[in-house]
């Protein structure tokens, strides 16, 4: 695994990976418009840290959606990794995912039926990579999370915080240049939380990975270079 | 590690309801091979009929008998090989009235000439021939029965009074699956000279084989024509019309049989589509983060039909390995002994089988067509917020 980003980047901003002009998010709902996110500006620079805070329903993880490319924006232009999102079809969108975004989600989400290789190896499935070397980046992943010795066993005999390592690997193997974790440590204990933490932190540091980070900890927004506070739809 | 071997993997996340699933449908699988042997168990003396071979009875019905002289004019007819007669003797195991099956009294000459399939030793058809009560017997009822070569054997007639005392010279196997390998045989000089007077001379009906079976038609009208004029009058017709009009009696309970097989697979469809519906609802927030790291809605929907697949393939697995047993073994050898007569032969058909398979695995899919279009369509961001 490489440290250092490979993928073409068209700056825009000063570094900015990530720039939302006047992005707004509405959704129907029960023949009501809802505005979840309301002309938003927002630039990430590139091996940030960001924490993303705000009470629930504040836009957190819409807006986390819509860098992802999990979701488009209403209006307004959202540029990720020097890809206009908001004009991309969906199969456009999914390989921008594959390529360029590393996800860390809250309840982990591995799938019990895969081992830890196998879970971490499954993005890979998508790749022109033989069986040989994706087992070998797999590996590799597993070993920056330090579950190396674990490689063989199913998400069931792993405690939270292996499993959200397991999770970080499979983030990582694709080597994305951006990671977005909603809640990383929302189900876990304070110390395997800031286990969590110190590895999204070597993530950022020794790898160069830009992270963005939705969380309602602060003990773990403040392992983050910046954190931003979100409300009603709007970055305050 | 492949897209499919994923799937295959799913199919075991829980394997209580995918176990109860599989072994549902292999059960249905079974009722169908099952519905489907009975079909083509049936069919099996039409399919295999001579067709040089045609048969001649009473005009009114089968119960009512022919001139023993009939023979002779029958042998005379242009066309006609070699005929040979019977008659039915309605015998019964004094010991057990319950138990039937199928006693003719025949000329064996001319019988195993006619009825070439049915297959005896040299020697067994020289001792027949020259013992006057010796019996031959299908290995199937001999097997039943437990009777062998030497044995003593007396039976009763419905039709016949009092005891007839045979001895069994010899067990017949079949070259052909038509041939009902649960009869008792025996000469038939015996029985007419058992009977008085004026009973005697009198058969069954007449069966015989014919050079050209292009001309069965016509053989079997002049062989009618010949007795037009008789006090007693004929019908003659092949092999194959004969089995066909007695199927054609039955044609209500064949169709009700197809419709149940069609039934059964309906059944079938709707538990592995429940299943696999369920399956998936659980499991969408994990298509969800499929779709988030890069696979497309097709890479779902494969997952989905490769469960499927993979539990069309197993049902289809076990079914049959069921079925063997269940159906040949059990089944198949009851209705050989005990109703030799309609199912001669009743073993699963290659062809029952493959179609068997063919249509677990394709069902199987085809239930798995809803899930797994309505889990692709899912947009991602709903499916990530899908808990169970």
């Amino acid at each position: 695994m490489s440290t250092e980003s490979s993928t073409p980047y068209r700056k825009e901003g000063p570094n900015a990976i990530v720039e939302l002009r006047r992005v707004s998010k509405v959704f129907a709902r029960d023949k009501e418009e809802v505005r979840v996110l309301d002309n938003l500006d927002l630039d990430i620079a590139e091996g940030a840290f960001e924490a993303l805070m705000g009470p629930s329903g504040s836009g957190k993880s819409t807006l986390l959606n819509l860098i992802a490319g999990l979701d488009r924006p209403s209006s307004g232009t959202a540029r990720v990794a020097g890809h206009d999102l908001g004009s991309m079809s969906d199969g456009q969108l999914a390989k921008f995912r594959s390529s360029t975004i590393g996800f860390i989600f809250q309840a982990y989400n591995l799938m019990p039926v895969l081992t830890a290789l196998e879970n971490v190896e499954l993005p890979l499935l998508l790749t022109k990579l033989n069986g040989a070397e994706r087992k070998k980046r797999s590996q590799t992943a597993l070993r920056i999370v330090g579950l190396e010795e674990r490689m063989g066993h199913y998400p069931r005999q792993l405690s939270g915080g292996q499993e959200q390592r397991v999770a970080i690997a499979r983030a990582i193997v694709n080597d994305p240049q951006i990671i977005v974790a909603d809640e990383p440590t929302g189900d876990l204990d304070r110390k395997s939380a800031d286990e969590i933490l110190t590895l999204m932190e070597k993530l950022n540091k020794e790898f160069k990975k830009t992270i963005l980070m939705v969380t309602h900890d602060p003990q773990a927004a403040e392992r983050a270079t910046l954190t931003r506070k979100l409300d009603k739809g709007a970055l305050r | 590690m492949t897209l499919l071997g994923v799937a295959a993997k799913n199919v075991l996340r829980n394997k209580f309801r995918t176990g109860l699933t599989i072994f549902g449908a292999a059960i249905a699988i079974l009722a169908f091979v099952l519905l489907r042997t009975v079909l083509t168990a049936w069919n099996v003396q039409i399919d295999h009929a001579a067709k040089d071979r045609i048969g001649t009875r009473h005009k009114v019905t089968f119960i009512m008998s022919l001139p023993k002289r009939y023979i002779d004019t029958v042998r005379g007819v242009d066309g006609v090989k070699e005929a040979t007669w019977a008659s039915w003797f309605g015998g019964k195991d004094p010991n057990d009235p319950q138990n039937f099956f199928a006693s003719l009294a025949v000329e064996p000459e001319t019988f195993l000439k006619v009825y070439d399939e049915i297959s005896v030793t040299p020697d067994v058809k020289e001792r027949w021939k020259t013992t006057k009560q010796g019996a031959v017997v299908g290995d199937v009822l001999a097997r039943r029965m437990g009777l062998k070569v030497g044995d003593k054997f007396t039976m009763q007639s419905a039709i016949y009074p009092g005891d007839y005392a045979f001895e069994i010279v010899g067990i017949y196997t079949a070259t052909a699956k038509s041939v009902d390998r649960s009869q008792f045989l025996f000469q038939w000089d015996f029985l007419n000279d058992s009977l008085p007077e004026k009973r005697r001379d009198q058969i069954g009906w007449i069966v015989s084989r014919i050079d050209e079976p292009s001309r069965s038609a016509d053989i079997s009208a002049a062989i009618d024509k010949i007795f037009d004029e008789k006090d007693v009058q004929t019908v003659t017709m092949s092999e194959r019309a004969m089995n066909l009009s007695f199927m054609a009696m039955l044609s209500a309970i064949l169709t009700a049989l197809e419709v149940v097989s069609a039934i059964i697979l309906g059944i079938m469809m709707m538990i592995l589509g429940n299943t696999i519906a369920m399956s998936v609802r659980e499991r969408t927030n994990e298509y969800g983060v499929l779709r988030a790291v890069g696979f497309l809605p097709k890479h779902v929907a494969m997952f989905i039909l490769g469960e499927g697949l993979t539990i069309g393939v197993l049902a289809a697995i076990l079914g049959l390995a069921i079925s063997y047993p269940v159906v040949e073994k059990g089944m198949g050898r009851w209705l050989e002994e005990n109703m030799g007569g309609m199912f001669p032969y009743f073993q699963i058909e290659v062809q029952t089988a493959v179609l068997a398979a063919f249509l677990s695995i394709l069902l199987a899919v085809v239930a798995s067509l809803v899930p797994a279009y309505r889990a692709s369509k899912l947009p991602v961001t709903q499916a990530l917020r899908r808990v169970g």
